[in-house]
């Protein structure tokens, strides 16, 4: 009886050494493979993180109005262009209504893109500044 | 023949092989243990080949990038494998754009090891490698980029070869941006679409007006958020610094004799001690005497004026008098109190001291009342004008998204405040300020235009022009200070004051950025009209 329990016993070991060198193999196959997968993760990042930059870079908004005004023919909207939710017609009215905000007509000019001093524009209306 | 062994000896051996096997077997249990529960995942963190980024990325508000670290390559040659050293530094100072004589120099010298260029970017580094040379060996590293370029340049700052941070927020979020985990980045307060914004406008009258330098601020009066802050002549952080560029923030580290927009100060100040009505009449006339000095209007004043219309057509005479009767020592307690004689302190390292009179008597009382004989910040006296707004509380400015109120320690009466919105919309109504109101957004603000003090005297064709606004009045949320540096609008000197440059400069901005920002607006008739 003993003997049979030292032979599985040294059977058991054997079985065990080769699995473990199996095992170990395998694992050192996965390490390079993990190695390689990480160098391509990191190149990966690497070339995503310049897109990204790239891509800021190119949607920087001096780029956009330039576009936009060369090649699309835009320009700023002026305030009075642009409703406030108040004035927008509420489903099943025919007329834009007014809520109980008094409408208030612009006591002042809309400032326009660049200034221009007006050459008409007389000394004594010109008391502002100081 | 043989003679066994005795049956204990058998016995012996095989307790001791047991023994054994039982170590064995526990030795790799404990392993297993050991790598697969109490190491587990150390393996993840030494993969290798990952690019070393040695700072976190810089955010505006809304996620857009402002600063990167990007992968590069510092290039290093062996010249003893060169079979040319002469041909091979010619070609290699042709693609790196290295000095020829500096790498002919260090190729015939005694080093092993010299460096050819640092931080070459992945094309450059690809033109390298089809020379086809022996000998030479990248090093990995990281340079800085700032996509928005000149954008914010001097609020964002920049970083030296090393990675250190050398100015701005690069400097002032140094730990921040080193202890940052990988894959984090830092969001700061700033909205790119305000700063291009505000950078845009201010490029234009810096063309238009020809000045000589011209700055802005959008300030969030109940975060002290800064939005956006420029600084004209700027520079590039990516490229090279050219002759007219500048790394000066002068928002935040140059001070200002800012003049009458001054005056928000001196009249909260009466405002918050009642030393005088709104409607009480002041004698202006043709001056005002202090002493032996009289204090006179660059432009003709009426004989009486009520204190609301001093405010709203910026008299320096009757502010000198508001300002006298609260007194030298009650002015500059209140001063001290918005924080105005102190440096402010923010993120960015770059700030400057306040300069004001040491022996504050009668005249520099009055002086002081409409803007002359204190200088500070740009950014000290948006953060105080904020307060002066926003309810009357105090806020400590910021360069980092902050979530809700910051509002802190009341500094004046929330009655103050909501009488200084009034006024501050009158000087826009029916002021010195017109020309700032943007339909539908209740724009309320003050002018400012000083004489520039040059070799000790004040030149009166030298100005300084700003204006500082806010909206929407009735709940402030925004406040935009900006700053032309001796702007030439023409006409003696009349269309040069900030009535007709910075206070227009700042309508511009607000119609431009109250709809991005979601500000509501008022309903406002169609028909105003167009200024063309």
């Amino acid at each position: 009886m003993i003997r049979v329990v030292n032979f599985l016993c040294v059977a058991l070991a054997g079985f065990s050494c080769l699995a473990l060198y199996h095992v170990s193999e395998r694992t050192r196959v996965a390490r390079v493979e993990l190695a390689h997968v990480n160098h391509q993760i990191a190149q990966e990042r690497g070339l995503n993180s310049v897109l990204e930059a790239e891509w800021a870079k190119v949607a920087d908004p001096s780029r956009i109005q330039q576009l936009a005004t060369t090649r699309l023919g835009l320009d700023d909207s002026t305030s009075v262009q642009l409703a406030s939710l108040e004035m927008l017609p509420r489903r099943g009215e025919d007329q834009a209504p007014l809520s109980t905000s008094p409408v208030r007509k612009a006591n002042v000019v809309v400032p326009a893109p660049a200034p221009k001093p007006d050459p008409r524009i007389r000394l004594a209306s010109a008391r502002t500044g100081m | 023949m043989n003679k066994s062994p005795p049956a204990g000896t058998f016995q012996r051996r095989i307790v001791i092989a047991a023994a054994f096997s039982v170590a064995a077997f526990a030795l790799v249990g404990i392993r297993l243990v050991d790598v697969t529960v109490l190491h587990a995942g150390s393996e993840r963190s030494h993969s290798a080949d990952r690019p070393d980024f040695a700072r976190a990325d810089l955010l505006d508000r809304n996620g857009r990038l402002l600063a990167r670290d990007l992968p590069v390559d510092d290039l290093y040659a062996r010249p003893h494998t060169f079979w040319d050293k002469a041909e091979a530094a010619h070609d290699l100072s042709r693609v790196t754009g290295a000095s020829e004589a500096r790498l002919k120099r260090a190729f015939n010298g005694k080093r092993e090891y010299v460096l050819v260029a640092r931080q070459i970017t992945p094309d450059v580094k690809d033109r390298v490698m089809s020379l086809g040379l022996p000998g030479i060996e990248f090093q990995k590293d990281a340079k800085r980029f700032y996509p928005e370029g000149r954008g914010a340049a001097q609020v964002i700052g920049e970083t030296d070869p090393d990675g250190n941070g050398i100015s701005g927020l690069e400097l002032g979020l140094q730990n921040r941006l080193r202890n940052q985990d990988e894959g984090a980045a830092v969001t700061t307060s700033l909205d790119m679409r305000v700063q291009y914004i505000l950078a845009h406008e201010a490029a234009m009258a810096k063309e238009t007006l020809d000045v000589k330098a011209a700055g802005g601020i959008v300030l969030d009066v109940r975060t002290g958020e800064v939005l956006a802050m420029m600084s004209l002549p700027d520079y590039d952080p990516n490229g090279k610094f050219g002759e007219h560029d500048s790394r000066r923030n002068i928002m935040a580290q140059d001070t200002y004799e800012l003049g009458s927009v001054f005056k928000i100060m001196s009249f909260a100040l009466a405002m918050e001690d009642h030393t005088i009505g709104l409607d009480d009449w002041l004698p202006i006339g043709k001056g005002f005497k202090v002493g032996k000095w009289t204090i006179h209007d660059a432009e003709r004043m009426p004989a009486m004026m009520t204190a609301r219309d001093v405010l709203g057509e910026s008299s320096n005479a009757g502010t000198a008098q508001i300002a006298l009767r609260s007194g030298p020592v009650r002015q500059k307690q209140f001063l001290q109190h918005m924080g105005l004689l102190s440096p402010v302190k923010t993120e960015l390292p770059e700030t400057a001291r306040p300069q004001y009179p040491s022996n504050w008597g009668q005249i520099q009382t009055a002086t002081v009342g409409f803007g002359h004989g204190i200088s500070v910040t740009p950014l000290s006296f948006a953060t105080a004008a904020a307060a002066i707004v926003n309810g009357g509380r105090k806020i400590t400015p910021t360069f980092l998204k902050h979530y809700g109120d910051a509002r802190g320690e009341q500094l004046i009466k929330p009655e103050t405040s909501d009488t200084m919105r009034g006024l501050l919309r009158y000087v826009v109504t029916n002021g010195t300020g017109k020309l700032a109101d943007v339909p539908g957004y209740n724009v309320g603000g003050k002018t400012g235009s000083a004489e520039k003090n040059v070799n000790g005297r004040y030149v009166a064709h030298k100005l300084l022009v700003s204006f500082c606004a806010v909206f929407p009045i009735d709940k402030p949320r925004y406040l935009v200070f900006v700053l032309l540096d001796e702007p030439h609008g023409g006409k003696g000197g009349i269309m040069s004051l900030a009535g007709h440059t910075a206070a227009p400069l700042a309508g511009r901005v607000i119609a431009r950025i109250a709809p991005i920002l979601g500000v509501p607006k008022e309903p406002v008739l169609a028909d105003a009209k167009e200024n063309s």
